[in-house]
């Protein structure tokens, strides 16, 4: 434990991050996003999210690795729906990590917040940490009816019971991204290079993704974008998702 | 993950795919003994183990023709995204979309053709041979031909177009039969109808919302169901954020605020059914205010003059400062646009309404130009299945028909009138006045369960076919569908059934289609638009073209039409502007709220209710999955003592349903909502025994002016019965309860 504990104290170290090639990062913008929910498809095509079915939706079992929250505001007639999609922020300083007692979730390099299946023993832990409520467990070995099995995507793996999982930014299209980058000999992704599957299905283009080492990302731009917030930033959990307020119509 | 044994491994990549398991094992296997094991012996060219190919075509979840490209892994579809080719969806895609593969993958497709053993509606077939299904129906249809009643076959489909609607159309020709309709209870017939009026064209034109300044849209729910949703989603995050500091407003008017309500700058009700007559306020204060000058001037007053704002405001229970602010508004940030759909497009008065829409744009100068209604060209080829469009008056001529057994074969293909359809309409018994009801379909819907003879097609995945996207995109386009793996079940594309048909029939129909293959048929059709319309690139041969075209999934061309001058109106165009009250089925007393079902982003008209993803997607608004609600005002409810869950009855002239009740913040207090969708008796697992159709009691009211449904022209009484049942949703507080989840206040850009 103590060696873990040194590896935390190094990564809370300002510009800790800066040394490594990426620092992944997305935006949101609410004043695009309408809330259509064509991400949460696009994510539970790309991850293998399973079908959870009615019962076990009534228990609240489901799992989405995004889903979009909404909020009223006012009352009828002056009243509104405000849409934000909510998934996991790859917080720098996570509060799901320290808690596992296996270190089955952890910070990697790109300063993504990972979760290692087969380390995790199902403590659920990190999900009663988690102010964003965005992990996710296994109660059941989930089946697809067949022949639905057969669009799982065979670069991701399929969880089982007793199994956290939670968003990766997909980073298997990270990791296939860096290696095209390798087979052109770059030493780098280019910008736009990865997009996870929600950021590549939104109607909108209300979602951005990249990398904020490299201060001429798209990601980078917007991150200074003065509508940007944070959502419960004042855990001081440093969030990596940046959300754009919704603007209001000068008209 | 726990260990993953061998066993595990191989349930993962399907059972189906074990050339996928054995390849990866392959990869192992090499540095000992090669020979061992072989995924194929000859592998197909576009086939490598661990690579990705990705295939361009065409959804056809709705009509919207969005581009699509699929990820194909070992020979199964892995995932499908937008085709950045594409100018419609510009490489992004909604909810329904990415769903087509739980249509691919589906457990409950039809595995094979069918034979109906018992009863009608009983559900009890045999399975046949393809030879068996096409030698039965050919040798029905030669028959027929040879009795010289070609005429008595009738082909009912969905919205086919594109050379696939053609095929249909010369099959019957040599059949002998005009009796080709197409029916989709989704199609805009007021829209159509309301641009013909004023534009002259029968037509949608395309919409700029993409630059637009002002978007006043009359129930338009154009970023969730309203013709090409994710096209106008494009073009809204674009009039939001990606023009600067030059922000558009939207305006949405509704009885029930829809997800486009949701997101419009000011969302505003207005009685139901009197969008029309708001819009005609608004044209007052336009003419009043010297808003117009054309030369037309005077008519336009005349036409106006009874709907002035403080008449309008009691129509429409719309304040007149309100509506003459709308109107300045609407005036002063130009371009601007005004549309009209939704439950607009449910009453009545539909037609009238959308034309007082219309001529909202013609009043602000709106046509034809960047920010406002940009009329396409002449498409690639020729789009006749607007035309072929049957509304429900035509539906009903078509059930008579049926009855007074003038139909001796019906075929249906993707379209499913008995849910689609109110019971008045009577299609089921009508169904007993038809010796032979075929329906090809990929699924036992409500309609196919009654069929006697099934002939399973292939989903849009796994057929050839294309498209020329309607509405178009401001220059010509067309796209191509092509099989993206090798077919699921024993299913034929519904463009081979139709060609082998004729083949079996004999006589002129082989020779009006000499063809075998659908792939071949459309590469003949394609070739003319390469011989006419390709003269930049004419060095390339048309196989390189034909490829091309495959490649890319989309076809272009650099055209725009010249801008058609609007002057002025015929006199007697602007007299047919004149919108009514509408009217409603039942009297007010009894039935105090007037029942708004609605399409969902999910299940659209509930053709989406089959797939698993959908089904457990929470509906955007209300975050419910798996079944059915009634949305009510939480006063009304409140006065009637009715919480979340309690069911209710929902009784109109035409029937009872009961659904649990779900309080709905933006509704109107005297009008009651309900999603379509649910309320499958058949259709697979995931859809069936599941809610309930609200379609089931619409009473049988109809569009003044072209004999449409009007299906938000219903009214309704609700009571609270004993029973309660917990809503499966996925929000807790839907309040932000102070927190800055949000963000602090808003702020200006």
């Amino acid at each position: 434990m103590g060696k873990m504990r040194d590896k935390l104290k190094q990564y809370l170290k300002p510009g800790y991050y800066e040394k490594y090639d990426y620092h992944w990062g997305m935006t949101i913008d609410l004043d695009r996003c309408t809330g259509c929910e064509a991400c949460v498809v696009a994510c539970q095509a790309e991850n293998n999210l399973p079908i959870v079915g009615e019962k076990r939706f009534k228990e609240r079992r489901e799992i989405k690795w995004l889903r979009v929250e909404r909020y009223w505001e006012g009352e009828y007639p002056n009243i509104k729906l405000r849409f934000i999609p909510m998934l996991c922020q790859h917080c720098d300083q996570a509060p799901c990590e320290t808690p596992c007692p296996v270190a089955a979730t952890y910070h990697n390099q790109d300063g993504l917040n990972t979760q290692i299946y087969n380390r995790c023993i199902g403590t659920r832990t990190c999900a009663v940490y988690c102010p964003y409520e965005v992990r996710y467990f296994n109660w059941f070995t989930y089946k697809w009816d067949e022949p639905l099995e057969q669009q799982l995507n065979p670069d991701v793996t399929v969880r089982e019971k007793g199994v956290m999982e939670k968003c990766t930014f997909c980073i298997q299209r990270i990791r296939q991204a860096k290696d095209h980058a390798k087979d052109d000999g770059r030493r780098r992704v280019r910008d736009g290079e990865v997009t996870p599957a929600c950021v590549q299905s939104c109607p909108t283009k209300a979602m951005v993704f990249g990398d904020l080492n490299d201060p001429n990302s798209r990601v980078s731009k917007m991150y200074k974008n003065p509508r940007g917030y944070k959502v419960l930033e004042e855990l001081n959990t440093l969030p990596k998702i940046v959300y754009l307020k919704k603007a209001d119509s000068d008209v | 993950m726990n260990k993953i044994s061998r066993r595990d491994f191989l349930k993962f990549i399907g059972a189906g795919s074990i050339g996928a398991g054995a390849g990866l094992l392959y990869g192992k296997s090499t540095k000992k003994t090669v020979e061992l094991l072989l995924p194929q012996v000859i592998p197909p060219e576009d086939y490598s183990p661990g690579i990705a190919t990705w295939y361009n075509t065409i959804c056809q979840q709705c009509g919207a023709g969005c581009g699509i490209s699929v990820r194909t892994r070992e020979g199964r579809a892995k995932k499908i995204e937008g085709n950045s080719n594409h100018p419609v969806n510009q490489g992004r895609l909604c909810a329904m979309g990415q769903a087509g593969l739980n249509a691919l993958y589906n457990p409950d497709r039809i595995k094979s053709p069918l034979k109906r053993t018992g009863e009608r509606g009983n559900n009890s077939f045999t399975e046949i041979s393809w030879d068996e299904a096409l030698t039965t129906l050919g040798s029905r249809l030669g028959n027929l031909k040879i009795q010289k009643h070609g005429d008595s076959v009738y082909l009912l489909t969905g919205g086919v177009r594109g050379h696939i609607d053609k095929l249909f159309a010369t099959f019957m020709e040599a059949m002998g039969s005009d009796n080709y309709f197409h029916y989709d209870f989704t199609h805009p017939f007021a829209l159509y109808e309301a641009n013909r009026i004023i534009f002259g064209e029968e037509i949608i034109p395309y919409y700029d919302i993409n630059n637009a300044n002002y978007v006043l849209s009359f129930g338009a729910d154009y970023l969730g169901t309203w013709i090409s949703p994710v096209h106008y989603s494009l073009a809204y995050g674009h009039l939001r954020q990606g023009r600067g500091n030059q922000r558009g407003k939207c305006v949405q008017i509704e009885p029930r605020m829809s997800l486009t309500g949701a997101n419009a700058d000011e969302w505003i009700t207005c009685l139901p059914g009197t969008e029309g007559l708001l819009a005609m306020g608004l044209a007052h204060v336009i003419m009043n205010d010297g808003g117009y000058t054309g030369s037309d001037q005077n008519e336009w007053m005349q036409a106006v003059t009874p709907y002035s704002p403080s008449v309008v405001s009691r129509q429409t229970g719309v304040e007149v400062r309100d509506i003459t602010r709308l109107a300045h508004e609407f005036m002063k940030h130009q371009p601007g646009l005004a549309i009209g759909g939704g439950h607009t497009e449910g009453n009545t008065n539909a037609v009238a309404s959308l034309t007082a829409i219309n001529a909202l744009n013609y009043l602000s100068g709106n046509l034809g130009k960047p920010g406002g209604i940009i009329f396409n060209p002449e498409p690639a080829f020729p789009n006749m299945s607007i035309k072929r469009q049957a509304n429900y008056t035509q539906m009903l001529e078509l059930i008579t028909a049926m009855t007074n057994k003038g139909v001796d074969i019906l075929l249906v293909h993707n379209t499913n009138p008995v849910f689609n359809l109110p019971p008045a309409a009577k299609f089921i018994e009508a169904l007993h006045g038809v010796p032979l009801l075929v329906s090809l379909s990929s699924f036992m819907d409500e309609t196919t369960a009654l069929a006697d003879l099934v002939l399973p097609t292939h989903t849009y995945l796994e057929a050839w076919g294309d498209d020329i996207p309607e509405p178009g995109v401001g220059f010509p386009i067309a796209s191509i569908s092509q099989p993206v793996v090798k077919p699921v079940y024993n299913t034929q594309s519904i463009g081979d059934i139709i060609l082998a048909l004729a083949h079996q029939i004999g006589g002129e129909l082989p020779v009006a289609l000499p063809w075998t293959q659908t792939e071949d048929y459309l590469k003949d059709s394609w070739k003319k638009i390469y011989q006419e319309r390709t003269p930049v690139d004419a060095t390339a041969g048309f196989d390189d073209f034909w490829k091309a075209a495959l490649m890319s999934g989309v076809w272009g061309e650099n055209k725009t039409r010249p801008l058609i001058k609007f002057d002025r109106l015929s006199n007697n165009q602007i007299q047919k502007i004149h919108v009514s009250q509408p009217s409603f089925a039942g009297d007010e007393k009894d039935y105090p709220f007037v029942l708004l079902p609605y399409l969902t982003q999910t299940f659209y008209d509930g053709r989406g209710a089959n797939l698993p993803w959908l089904q457990e997607l929470p509906d955007p608004m209300t975050s419910i999955v798996y079944s059915s609600w009634v949305e009510l005002n939480p006063k009304t409810a409140n006065r009637l003592g009715i919480s979340e869950g309690d069911v209710l009855e929902v009784q109109s002239i035409a029937g009872t349903i009961r659904a649990p009740a779900f309080l709905y913040p933006a509704i109107r207090p005297d009008v009651i909502a309900m999603p379509i969708g649910q309320g499958h008796s058949h259709y697979g697992r995931y859809a069936q025994n599941r809610g309930v159709n609200p379609m089931t009691i619409l009473a049988p009211e109809v569009d003044d002016t072209n004999g449409a449904l009007a299906w938000s022209a219903t009214r309704v009484r609700i009571t609270k019965t004993e029973e309660r049942i917990r809503i499966i949703k996925t929000d807790g507080v839907t309040r932000t309860l102070g927190r800055q989840i949000l963000g602090n206040n808003s702020v200006h850009t």
